[in-house]
């Protein structure tokens, strides 16, 4: 369960602005999209669920824990997958990277690599475990993201625009993959086919949730926002 | 980013003995080879040591001496502005037994990282600086730190032929300014990227903080 309490996050970097205004929901669905423009607070949104970003007020608080002061433990629950996959993966293949994840565990070593390979396999891509990751396609580098965030088995997992650099092939691919996952999953997309799998989407404007509810009607209220913005321009 | 599909200086999958040799093992040959090169700076202990360096990627893990000649190729161009700076200072002899012998370093350390995996590297290195635990430090973090690093070489290097090709396209390729300066500003940007990645899936943290 996600608890958002009048959480709004202000910058000053010589342009003082709001990127989100004080907000205030709880979220206990199993599938939450978040959809609006670019620049609108979505990642700001996101960030603000694994502490990498702090609010300037309010709390978050994941599983019963606030963001600010428990960031550790709430960094161990909630998993977050980045857009552009090679910003996240730090080791030269993905059975190395996924041990990587695995050593914040704890685990005696020899357990590394088989837990890596339960992981690669469980996603779909052991064939491509000692593959250089700038090999791989697209589509193969974000279900390898998404496999070495949920190699720790967090209990949330987010994910920004996890489709948006994908072709239609592999946005697929990744739709299937989040179906399919245990795990609580929010995400931002553009991808409003992939908006609509969820159980609860927020349309996001100027940093402010300005829809919460429906998928469907989330996204067409989203088309009305875009419209008018043409219209307006 | 497009460009390079390898990662410069780590694991490849092979055969050979120097596989199926102990880490500590190997990076005490590898220690060897740099004591004897700076001990000794000498001509002859040089061609030594690089011909047992050679002989041993060889042998040990079935490299050809073109593949092996390779793997010097990114350091050519300071090994040769090295060898020029000595030889004009010091004489042939002095500059061959510089040069020569930070090759043979290259190629002992290139032997060790060719034939471990990096998670065992990794591990290597948490067990090599486990006891500065004791004063506080966090052999994990000096583990993920390397790894870092290294991740670190093929992305610039990756950076650079990305940077070559985008000037190249629009006819600057005589400009250096055009691939220098956003290098360093990618560079710089890489850093925090890099760290925010890696705070997002909760490593370097210390077990202790909360």
């Amino acid at each position: 369960m996600l608890e958002f309490d009048g959480v709004g996050v202000r910058i000053d970097d010589g342009h003082p602005r709001v990127l989100l205004h004080p907000l205030t929901l709880s979220v206990p669905e199993r599938r939450v999209s978040v959809i609006g423009a670019n620049g609108s607070g979505k990642s700001t949104f996101l960030r603000l669920i694994n502490g990498l970003r702090e609010p300037t007020t309010g709390r978050v608080r994941v599983l019963g824990d606030d963001t600010r002061t428990a960031g550790r433990r709430v960094r161990r629950n909630v998993g977050f997958v980045f857009t552009d996959p090679l910003s996240q993966l730090v080791m030269p293949t993905g059975r190395e990277d996924v041990e990587l994840s695995l050593r914040t565990r704890r685990l005696p070593a020899r357990e590394h690599r088989a837990r890596a390979e339960e992981v690669l396999d469980r996603f779909g891509i052991a064939h491509l475990a000692d593959r250089s990751i700038y090999d791989l396609s697209g589509g193969e580098r974000q279900i390898l993201a998404f496999a070495v965030v949920a190699a720790v088995e967090p209990r949330i997992l987010v994910a920004d625009e996890p489709t948006t650099l994908l072709d239609l092939g592999n946005g697929a691919r990744i739709r299937r993959l989040i179906a399919g996952l245990d795990q609580q999953v929010l995400f931002t997309t553009h991808d409003l086919d992939l908006a609509l799998d969820a159980d609860r989407t927020l349309v996001v404007d100027d940093g402010r949730v300005v829809f919460d509810g429906d998928p469907g009607e989330a996204v067409a209220r989203y088309r009305d926002l875009a419209a008018a913005t043409c219209t307006t321009e | 980013m497009r460009g390079y599909g390898t990662t410069l200086g780590l694991f490849e999958p092979g055969r050979g003995f120097l596989y199926r040799t102990p880490l500590p093992v190997k990076a005490a040959g590898s220690l060897a080879v740099v004591v004897a090169v700076v001990g000794w700076r000498s001509p002859a202990v040089v061609v030594v040591v690089l011909a047992f360096t050679g002989v041993t990627l060889a042998v040990g893990a079935h490299r050809s001496p073109a593949r092996i000649l390779r793997m010097l190729l990114p350091a050519l161009p300071v090994l040769a502005v090295l060898a020029l700076s000595q030889g004009l200072m010091t004489g042939g002899t002095r500059a061959f037994a510089v040069a020569g012998g930070i090759a043979a370093c290259l190629l002992a350390a290139r032997a060790l990282t060719l034939t471990t995996p990096l998670p065992v590297l990794l591990d290597g290195v948490v067990r090599l600086v486990a006891p500065l635990e004791r004063l506080g430090a966090d052999p994990e973090r000096f583990a993920l730190t390397l790894s870092v690093m290294l991740r670190s070489i093929p992305y610039l290097a990756g950076s650079v032929l990305d940077l070559r090709a985008a000037a190249r396209a629009r006819g600057l390729e005589r400009n250096p300014r055009v691939v220098g300066v956003p290098l360093v500003v990618g560079a710089v940007a890489y850093a925090p990227r890099t760290g925010e990645a890696l705070a997002a899936r909760g490593l370097g943290e210390h077990p202790e903080e909360e």
